[in-house]
């Protein structure tokens, strides 16, 4: 009985949701159904603040410089995006992007390594990996 | 660049998989799960890459970042890994000010760069439809002129050689400057990762400091300093 009274109203629903959204949400749901450059970006931008947060809030000196690398990732995203969408419309060099890429990951490589070199000669010194008990420097 | 069909489900599937991994980074109590999250945020980026005709970038990602860097970020996490992280002894945020202020910051930030994009990308939208329309098109005409892969699946794309060959021509300088780069990060963290003990057996000690620290640990006075050939 019920599942009929769900086949009877949903179109109504429908049209009713139709209505009051003014067509926005079938315009969102077909925009969702073609991603475009506007979604990467979107994509990077979240995951550029996840790693801002990351920094700013946990203790860990290793989490933040995971947050760090999470960071560099999400600017890799925006780089082979505009990239693709250069590919698409600009006379440019389109790969450009791709390129830079790959010194964003030298420079990531670089600055963990020395990081974490950091990190162990604290350790063995300081005995301790929280940042708020890392204040020599501290007047 | 637009995606369609399965593309398009590929996409949802590995933004929200990466997004989630990067959150769950950030959340982790352990750090090694931290560290498991960050590599499967990783590796959906990489797909991502691919999705965006960028395989040897996806490549490049999986073999240095998840291969090299994860690696050595597990490494040390093993080394200096407290463990009190774990057990709850001892909180893994900072002060309830801190975190609220930033957060606050964030969101107002992420609000800000998602309302940019969403502005600036309809000027885009306007200026290029054309081109990105034509652009299509010619694309699926030039996909079908391509080799087809052993299997027959596939078909051989020139993009790699295409990043290649502009890597060499209009980048070889950062290029061979970023291998100077890599060597001065080589040395720089074995010197870093020294023990007092493997420093003054090269005799690269201030002599006022060794004997401070000799006071310490008297085995370190019985270090001959090696002098350097």
């Amino acid at each position: 009985m019920q599942f009929f009274m769900i086949n009877f109203f949903t179109p109504a629903f429908g049209l009713i949701l139709q209505e009051v959204t003014s067509g926005r949400f079938a315009v969102a749901w077909d925009k969702a159904q073609h991603p475009d450059l506007s979604k990467f970006l979107t994509i990077g931008a979240l995951l550029f603040i996840i790693g801002v947060a990351g920094v700013l809030t946990r203790r860990n000196i290793i989490v933040i410089f995971m947050s760090i690398e999470l960071i560099l990732n999400a600017a890799n995203l925006n780089f082979i995006a505009m990239s693709r969408y250069l590919q698409d419309t600009g006379n440019v060099n389109a790969v450009a992007g791709q390129i830079f890429t790959v010194f964003v990951i030298v420079v990531a490589a670089a600055e963990a390594a020395i990081g974490l070199g950091i990190v162990i000669a604290l350790y063995r010194n300081k005995e301790t990996i929280w940042v708020d008990e890392i204040d020599i420097l501290k007047w | 660049m637009i995606l369609t069909g399965w593309e398009a489900v590929f996409f949802w599937v590995f933004s929200i998989a990466a997004i989630f991994a990067g959150l769950l980074t950030v959340m982790a109590r352990n750090t090694i799960h931290s560290a498991l999250f960050l590599i499967s945020s990783l590796v959906s980026v990489a797909a991502l890459f691919i999705l965006l005709h960028a395989e040897f970038i996806a490549g490049v990602q999986i073999l240095v970042y998840v291969g090299g860097v994860m690696v050595l970020f597990l490494f040390v996490i093993m080394l200096v890994n407290v463990g009190s992280e774990e057990r709850g002894s001892e909180e893994i945020f900072n002060r309830p000010r801190q975190v609220t202020t930033s957060v606050i910051f964030c969101a107002l930030l992420v609000a800000a760069l998602i309302s940019a994009v969403n502005e600036g990308y309809q000027g885009f939208e306007k200026r290029d439809a054309n081109r990105i329309q034509i652009a299509t098109e010619q694309r699926l005409i030039r996909d079908k002129s391509l080799d087809k892969s052993a299997t027959g699946s596939s078909r051989i794309t020139n993009d790699t050689g295409r990043v290649a060959s502009s890597l060499y021509r209009f980048a070889s300088l950062p290029f061979e400057i970023a291998s100077v780069l890599l060597l001065v990060a080589i040395i720089g963290s074995v010197m870093l990762a020294r023990t007092l003990k493997q420093e003054a057996a090269v005799d690269d000690v201030d002599s006022d400091t060794l004997q401070k620290e000799v006071a310490h640990d008297p085995e370190l006075g019985e270090v001959q300093p090696k002098p350097l050939a």
